[in-house]
């Protein structure tokens, strides 16, 4: 398709205008995060003329849970995603390379299940029975309960990178008389890195911004960033400042993180919905 | 034939793990729920719970809340939709075109979905505020009043869908990005040779031809609004009173807040009983893929 001229303008128009959407609003919050409380409560709003500050941010980690909370975070992000990994792995593996075999039905009809159905309605029941079993307020509980609502997502992105493996390579193992387990190891997962990888930071990713069931499933003890930086609105004074900051520093990370892994992402975010 | 034993080798077991953690998060929370929504569990009560046959769902039916929240979420489903869909097919269609740089703009268009949605909330709410709030301030250029964005329900809703947009726009754009990637040039090709206008090819090519990935997208979009909560919960707490609450707020206002545990059960097994019809749509499309 020829593209004019007058097409090309109005395509960057809009592309530099939505990218100026997308921005503002992460500008915004990092630039009131280094805002005196003057600079920030005052009309019209300063974009650039002002004095930097790290007031907010001192005030934010002089708070006596922060370094608990932040460690908290980092902790349940990794260890459900780990074992999303491995779980999902092995099941990853197992459709990709089987067209049926025992169980994988009921598989797919839960792993659609958690796609479809609202968290709530099933947190409900999980805060009833982890307090009935003494798990609430605990981290293992939250680890379990994210890995398993991000273990669908994770099965069905590995899949589709199973699936770019040539099966050629097992059939040849196969006929040297190869076991699963050792094809798994030795021919899939070593081609599959990247993929694995991928899932790995796209799983983390849902996991460091998950909300619903920490602020269901955690007290004091448990508590995640995201709780944390919502907590800061049922206060009524409403201070912009080291909310400002609490919001930036559970984003910093993303940003980071996603610059490096842009090429991976794209397949991850579509997972589950692409055709194969 | 002890090779061909080999090609056959059962595979379940590999996925064993899998079942065993959906079975603790997801079956068995289901079938319990289902069993709760049938006790009277409440904070108020502190005898053993009894058996209250359908008395929550009667009492779900005839609490005037829960249609008013299902009709918000409706209304944010459907408005939601149509701004999304159309403006993420916009994005695609110029990121389609493959201008230079469209690498380096699809990148910064996705960033949002990537993003804390609690984090956003907050920053939203900064901007949506009355008096101190950018948003406003911007607006007041071309002569509009401080709008109260938060404090009533159609300007609330309204925000609370922008800044879902925010988010899913890019996700939208993204899956059709990757559906117009999928079209054989041959067929514009071919269009443009019988002198067919741009909107012909649209019309006759791209769209019947997106048309599956669309479908998805909307099934995608209905289970994610019936799934809306952090930004929701950031922006307005379903406030002011119920006025932009959803039903799954609802549910978890009933269960965590009115500590009507029950009453929320029975809410969470409609809430089940709504996606049916997308789940069984969802687990027919993922099986046609084969």
């Amino acid at each position: 398709m020829k593209v004019t001229k007058k097409e090309k303008f109005s395509s960057y128009f809009v592309l530099i205008f939505a990218s100026f959407l997308a921005l503002f609003p992460l500008f915004w919050a990092f630039s009131t995060s280094i805002k005196d409380r003057v600079d920030t409560y005052t009309l019209p709003p300063k974009f650039f003329n002002f004095t930097p500050t790290l007031k907010n941010y001192t005030s934010l980690f002089s708070i006596d849970a922060f370094p608990k909370i932040y460690l908290n975070t980092i902790f349940v992000t990794a260890m459900s995603t780990l074992i999303v990994l491995v779980l999902g792995a092995l099941s990853a593996y197992a459709i990709a390379r089987r067209p049926s075999f025992k169980g994988r039905s009921s598989l797919e009809a839960l792993m659609i299940a958690v796609r479809a159905l609202p968290g709530i309605v099933l947190l409900l029941p999980l805060y009833k029975l982890s307090s009935f079993f003494g798990l609430y307020d605990s981290l293992w509980a939250l680890i379990l309960i994210y890995a398993g609502f991000n273990l669908p997502f994770a099965i069905w992105l590995l899949t589709s990178f199973f699936r770019q493996i040539p099966i050629e390579l097992e059939e040849a193992a196969r006929v040297d008389g190869a076991s699963n387990t050792r094809m798994f190891v030795k021919i899939l997962l070593p081609l599959a890195m990247p993929g694995i990888v991928a899932t790995g930071v796209f799983i983390a990713l849902l996991s460091w911004n998950e909300f619903l069931i920490p602020v269901i499933m955690a007290g004091e003890n448990s508590k995640t960033l995201p709780v944390f930086v919502a907590g800061f609105i049922s206060n009524r004074t409403l201070d912009w400042g080291p909310m400002a900051a609490a919001a930036t520093i559970s984003l910093v990370p993303i940003v980071i993180f996603t610059i490096f892994i842009q090429k991976y992402l794209v397949a991850g975010l579509s997972s589950g919905a692409v055709k194969e | 034939m002890p090779k061909r034993m080999k090609l056959t080798r059962p595979i379940g077991q590999f996925t064993v793990g899998a079942w065993v953690l959906l079975a603790v998060t997801v079956l068995i929370p289901i079938f319990y729920g289902i069993y709760i929504s049938f006790l009277d569990i409440k904070l108020s009560s502190f005898l053993p719970p009894q058996f209250v046959g359908f008395d929550n769902y009667v009492a779900a039916f005839k609490a005037p809340e829960t249609w008013a929240t299902l009709k918000i979420t409706l209304i944010m489903m459907v408005v939601g939709m149509l701004v999304q869909i159309p403006l993420g097919m916009a994005l695609a269609l110029v990121l389609h075109r493959n201008l230079k740089g469209s690498k380096i703009f699809s990148s910064i268009l996705i960033t949002p979905m990537l993003l804390t949605p609690v984090a956003v909330g907050l920053t939203f709410r900064f901007m949506f505020d009355t008096d101190l709030g950018i948003i406003n301030w911007v607006l007041g250029f071309v002569g509009v009043e401080n709008i109260n964005w938060l404090g009533q329900q159609s300007t609330g809703i309204f925000a609370i869908i922008l800044v879902d947009s925010w988010q899913s726009v890019p996700f939208v754009m993204l899956l059709l990005v990757a559906a117009l990637g999928s079209i054989s040039p041959q067929l514009y090709e071919a269009a443009s040779i019988d002198g067919a206008t741009a909107r012909q090819t649209f019309l006759k090519i791209t769209l019947p031809l997106i048309t599956p990935t669309l479908l998805v997208v909307v099934m995608i979009k209905i289970m994610d609004f019936l799934k809306l909560f952090d930004t929701l919960f950031m922006l307005t707490r379903g406030g002011p009173g119920n006025e932009t609450t959803t039903l799954g707020l609802w549910t978890y206002k009933t269960g965590f807040v009115f500590l009507e545990f029950s009453r929320a059960a029975a809410l969470g097994v409609l809430i089940m009983i709504i996606t049916a019809p997308v789940y069984f749509l969802w687990r027919r499309s993922t099986k046609e893929n084969k």
